[in-house]
């Protein structure tokens, strides 16, 4: 799967758990940058993604993540 | 050893004296033995019990991360963590450690009246300790880091002497790439002034503030008869006045004395008495320990195939947005139930520090979008309303704090009571006094709190996960003797206003007994 693809996918999983279709993620984005994305709905974001890719992150990687490109860099490594 | 005392400053001293002697290859060795030294003036059980700790979670770090099968590997990782928390559990219970006590001193016949030696011999702020080495055998097995290969390098880790009774705690990502730099770095006057400058401000938070606001907390949690009505809210808040400068003055004098040898602990404090919510507020208080429940309880019980079972009963049952949060409330109930049984295993610390603010958040989730409605109507966004917000959760957080200074559960019931309760005297200056304060003392207490505050609302940032105003950089502004003047003046401070010397036993930290 290429980058772009893997984005394809995570910005649908981006809309869907945060309610807001006109999400889109890129290398550059924090947890600050998109609206509701806490502590809290953390793990809900990381399950959807691992479900979406059938992948499963380590601890380490789920709490580690600096931003999405980190994030895109992990689902890449899993998927190869 | 106590961190406010003559002692802890000399030790400080002859600690920094020699570390910009030697040559930077040498210093670790010289924080190591510091360190040890450090843990035996805590009493013999306490180098026992953190060398026990120290060589388990070692060995147990190295077993997790080997490339052997998970299942083995989680195995020896469960066995070490379940291992140091009996430990942790035997040594904070009294009733386990009085059982021992009694057997150790009828064996030596020693003659000493039940458990009294073992009682304070037992190590002092060890929760810290114990979750802070666990966190490490779980980074192991989580592939976070690799596991330390040098057990000398390790043990300081285990034992650094600066936030060894009260934390901060670290990972041990952090705290070793800091160590290294102990190697590089060179003696400077600024970091000797800005050290200087925090560990005497942490004493005057102490000794100044913390020791006078004790006074007004021990009247009125001690008599509920007499102390009624207004006293009781005067005794409630200088708990947390007492509460909030003796814990962040002790982080003050253990960031202030790492500092002064170039390594830089993480903050544990940021304003919370101004935070807009409970939830900010947990970010913003304790908020190392706020981040290893986080990473080490909240996201792995999250993740658990139970919970991700439970969202998606959840999601069928009550809709995505609603079903979604059943997971996060189990968790959270999960969660502060362990961060109330932590701080003391007691029912009131289980539900003051614990299930109460769990109700607080869980209760404020459920009622979001009511919230989100009111909102705009209400004009939200003005700063009257920040004011309410604050206040509000101030007054929750007191709400806390009842249980958690009460000596037990009907007594802090009691104390709610005698909000109500007639038949106290009078509220006036001189029923103040009679509580043990004198009239110079309460102005001193007054001025000391202004001073606390204003210091925080300078570094105050709205945006929690935003770095605080720097005080010590308004200070460097000012030139170097400006510094100095600050670090002089403070001394002052706590010479002349400190509760302290001959016959006087300060309190030791509230936090350290956790």
């Amino acid at each position: 799967m290429t980058r772009e693809e893997v984005y394809g996918k995570l910005n649908e999983v981006f809309q869907d758990v945060f309610d807001d279709e006109d999400i889109e993620v890129n290398d550059g984005t924090t947890s600050a940058d998109v609206d509701g994305w806490d502590s809290l709905e953390h793990i809900n974001l990381i399950v959807a993604v691992e479900r979406t890719f059938g992948i499963k992150f380590t601890m380490g990687e789920t709490t580690g993540l600096k931003n999405v490109g980190e994030m895109v860099d992990k689902i890449i490594a899993h998927l190869g | 050893m106590s961190l406010v005392s003559a002692a802890f400053l000399g030790f400080i001293l002859l600690a920094a004296l020699v570390y910009y002697v030697i040559p930077g290859k040498a210093r670790q060795v010289w924080l190591l033995i510091l360190s040890i030294a450090f843990c035996c003036a805590g009493g013999f059980y306490t180098l026992v019990f953190v060398l026990i700790s120290a060589v388990t979670t070692f060995t147990g770090g190295a077993l997790s991360a080997k490339k052997t099968k998970p299942a083995i590997r989680n195995v020896f990782c469960a066995v070490t963590v379940i291992f140091n928390l009996a430990l942790l559990v035997m040594v904070k219970f009294y009733g386990v450690m009085d059982l021992i006590a009694d057997k150790l001193n009828y064996f030596f016949a020693s003659g000493a009246q039940t458990s009294t030696f073992m009682l304070y011999a037992v190590p002092v702020g060890m929760s810290f300790y114990t979750l802070q080495m666990i966190g490490y055998v779980l980074d192991c097995r989580w592939e976070r880091i690799a596991p330390e290969k040098n057990f000398l390098k390790y043990l300081l880790f285990a034992t650094y002497f600066p936030y060894l009774t009260s934390g901060p705690m670290n990972t041990y990502a952090a705290l070793s790439a800091e160590l290294d730099k102990s190697k590089e770095v060179r003696f400077s006057i600024t970091r000797l002034k800005e050290g200087s400058i925090r560990i005497a401000w942490g004493f005057l938070k102490k000794l100044v503030i913390a020791e006078r606001a004790a006074t007004l907390v021990n009247a009125s949690y001690g008599d509920h008869k007499t102390y009624t009505g207004i006293y009781v809210l005067l005794g409630v808040i200088s708990f947390a006045v007492q509460l909030y400068a003796d814990f962040s003055g002790c982080m003050d004098v253990v960031l202030g004395t790492s500092h002064l040898l170039g390594i830089d602990l993480p903050e544990n404090f940021n304003s919370p008495y101004l935070a807009l919510s409970i939830r900010e507020y947990w970010q913003r208080w304790h908020i190392t320990l706020g981040s290893w429940l986080r990473d080490y309880l909240f996201y792995p019980i999250l993740k658990t195939p139970l919970f991700i079972k439970i969202g998606d009963i959840s999601r069928k049952a009550f809709g995505k947005k609603k079903g979604k949060k059943v997971p996060v409330y189990l968790a959270m109930l999960v969660l502060w139930f362990a961060v109330g049984y932590w701080h003391g295993g007691l029912w009131k610390y289980i539900i003051g520090s614990g299930l109460l603010h769990c109700f607080y958040i869980v209760s404020g989730m459920m009622a979001e979008p009511l919230f989100a409605k009111i909102r705009p109507v209400i004009r939200a966004d003005k700063a009257y309303f920040k004011v309410f917000q604050i206040v509000r959760t101030f007054f929750l957080v007191l709400l806390g704090f009842v249980f958690f200074r009460s000596a037990n559960l009907p007594d802090a019931i009691d104390m709610f009571r005698a909000l109500v309760r007639s038949g106290g005297i009078a509220f006036d200056i001189e029923g103040i006094m009679g509580m043990g304060i004198s009239l110079p003392d309460l102005y001193v207490l007054v001025l000391g709190v202004i001073l606390l505050a204003a210091v925080d609302i300078f570094k105050y940032r709205e945006k929690e996960t935003d770095e605080p105003r720097s005080i010590l950089e308004l200070i460097n502004k000012g030139g170097i003797l400006a510094g100095w003047a600050v670090f002089v003046l403070l001394v002052l401070l706590v010479l002349v206003f400190g509760k302290y010397g001959l016959g006087y036993d300060s309190g030791a930290f509230i936090y350290a007994r956790i």
